[in-house]
């Protein structure tokens, strides 16, 4: 499928070759006005947490903000906001400040479904991470500046870790290496916990693992490129690779190395901890403050064991701020959320035209589609609920005609104003689901809502005597919106 | 801080897990965990996160009690 993706742009290029570590991504922001230093001197809690909602207010445009004055951590240095604003991912993806959201959706688009990989495998003694290398007297609680992220969660936790595992069955097997974001709660100065299910490629290792009684081995990957997180977070198959989708989607080689426990890792990550299974243990972890708004409760989860740490020199601490949305989590996956579900939907139904699951994880999406006949959104809302993503988490589902724009609420809402008959209402009851939705009957079953916002199509008559006011769109009106932002902007883009 | 600010674990129950110290390495705050109910907490924060009293009851953690296992190990045998 690779060689049908148009080419990118030259400056897409240009960026993707510039860009290959948090490092090279953070000095690309501050030139484009997209990074600040916080130097007053913060204590780790409350103040932490008060920076980061604050410049999470803006989705659109907020800064990432480094830490380099933590009370306790004297010269230790933490990030957040990377993937905090569509602008920043804008900018990785080669686009000036400005792009709209729809335009991030399509570029995304035209580069899915390729798995060709672009990877280039350094020696371990050449790579950054492994600068500095500890293979005794671990204490996280030292290397790193944790703190209290929410101010009830349990513990303190590692929120953008991407975790390297192999399905210790078939460990030579580079595509069933998967690469994950799972939450971390350190444990002990050399101990932690890390909270997967069954569904999730990490549960399946874990349970395989404890099952046929061998040793399963993991890397912790902190500060790292910037593409690679966001498609750790990408619901892909099994069999496919996200080291493979990460450097694909930025068009230039990813540099991997190998752990020192055999996985391959990002040879110029700021940190790589490397850990064991403690088979058949399980700990108290949590609360935590998860991406649904709501503190997920306290469980009894797998516990890993500290085997080395690599980290380069001076290593940049990078965490996310997560709670009550909108939060930086919310646009680091959510056009990854809103991709594959389009990319499934248009096998079947090249109608389909946009998808928006950027809200909570695609608890509520809004699908564009151009209706053939009368009811036939309801038909593709069907088959986005079977989607892999959306057998989970596609609770919500709005279908809107192919003439508004889904990601446009202010359109949305026209739609469901004038286009929605209460009885184009679907409940569908019992359904599965997460088990972190507060909205759940029981944790993991709840009841699925359609609502069709698509206009009346024959052979329904409704509504067919009503004619539709056409005011000018298209690319010509995009652009003329451009300009009036720029003189607004006093001449500057 | 004697007792486990989530559980009341008393205070053999609770580990000593880091000290934070500043530039002239003098003593910044001090890190806590409590081997029953495995919170953590430093004791630097905020008094409605580090306090049993002050902290909202909900969130309290009777380490007794059921919690719910993930991935049971006891499935396998
Ligand atoms: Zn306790």
């Amino acid at each position: 499928m690779s060689n049908k993706n148009p080419p990118l742009s030259d400056k897409a290029l240009e960026v993707a070759r510039r860009i290959g570590s948090l490092r090279d991504f953070l000095e690309f922001l501050k030139e484009n006005g997209q990074c600040i230093n916080w130097s007053e001197e913060v204590y780790p809690e409350p103040d932490i947490r008060n920076v980061a909602v604050a410049a999470g207010r803006d989705s659109m445009n907020g800064p990432a903000v480094i830490f380099d004055n933590i009370a306790g951590y004297p010269g230790k240095k933490m990030v957040l906001g990377v993937h905090g604003s569509f602008t920043n991912i804008a900018l990785l993806l080669g686009h000036p400040k400005g792009t709209t959201i729809k335009e991030l959706f399509y570029d995304i688009i035209s580069r899915w479904g390729a798995d060709e990989p672009l990877l280039d495998f350094i020696e371990p003694d050449k790579a950054p991470v492994n600068e500095n290398r500890l293979t005794s007297n671990f204490n996280l609680y030292d290397l790193l500046p944790l703190y209290r992220i929410n101010e009830y969660d349990g513990g303190f936790y590692i929120g953008k870790a991407n975790v390297v595992s192999r399905d210790p069955r078939d460990p030579d097997n580079f595509g069933k290496q998967n690469v994950g974001i799972y939450r971390i709660q350190v444990q002990a100065p050399g101990e932690f916990t890390l909270l997967s299910v069954p569904a999730h490629d990490m549960g399946r290792h874990i349970m395989a693992a404890e099952q046929e009684g061998v040793p399963l081995k993991i890397s912790v990957m902190l500060g790292n490129h910037p593409a690679m997180c966001m498609f750790a977070a990408t619901p892909i198959g099994y069999d496919e690779s996200e080291f493979a989708y990460a450097s694909q989607m930025m068009g230039s080689p990813m540099r991997l190395t190998k752990s020192g426990n055999g996985m391959d890792i990002l040879a110029d990550s700021e940190m790589v901890i490397e850990a064991e299974l403690m088979n058949g243990v399980r700990s108290f972890e949590g609360p935590f403050g998860e991406f649904p708004g709501s503190y997920s409760g306290v469980r009894k989860i797998p516990r890993f064991k500290v085997t080395a740490i690599s980290h380069r020199n001076d290593p940049i601490f990078e965490n996310i701020y997560i709670g009550r949305g909108w939060t930086e989590h919310d646009t680091l996956i959510g056009l990854n959320t809103s991709a594959p579900i389009y990319a499934a939907l248009i096998k079947d139904f090249p109608e389909v035209v946009a998808v928006n699951a950027l809200y909570q994880h695609g608890l509520t999406g809004i699908i564009s589609v151009k209706n053939r006949f009368a009811g036939f959104a309801k038909s593709v809302a069907m088959r986005a609920l079977g989607t892999p993503h959306g057998t989970m988490y596609l609770k919500n589902l709005i279908m809107v005609d192919d003439d508004v724009d889904p990601f446009d609420l202010n359109e949305v809402m026209w739609a469901l104003s004038t286009r929605t008959r209460a009885e184009d209402t679907i409940v569908i009851p019992n359904m599965p689901m997460i088990p972190i939705d507060p909205a759940a009957e029981v944790a993991g079953k709840g009841h699925r809502l359609i609502i069709d916002a698509t206009s009346f199509m024959p052979p329904d008559k409704l509504g067919s005597d009503s004619k539709i006011v056409t005011p000018p769109a298209g690319p010509e009106i995009d652009a003329i919106a451009k300009v009036i932002q720029m003189l607004q902007n006093g001449g500057q883009s | 801080m004697s007792t486990c600010p989530r559980c009341q674990a008393e205070e053999n129950k609770i580990r000593v897990e880091h000290k934070g110290l500043n530039a002239q390495g003098e003593l910044v705050w001090t890190i806590f965990n409590c081997e029953s109910c495995a919170f953590t907490w430093r004791d630097s924060e905020p008094a409605t996160t580090i306090d049993y009293d002050k902290r909202e009851e909900f969130f309290r953690v009777d380490p007794e009690k059921p919690y719910p296992v993930i991935m049971p190990p006891a499935q396998y045998k």
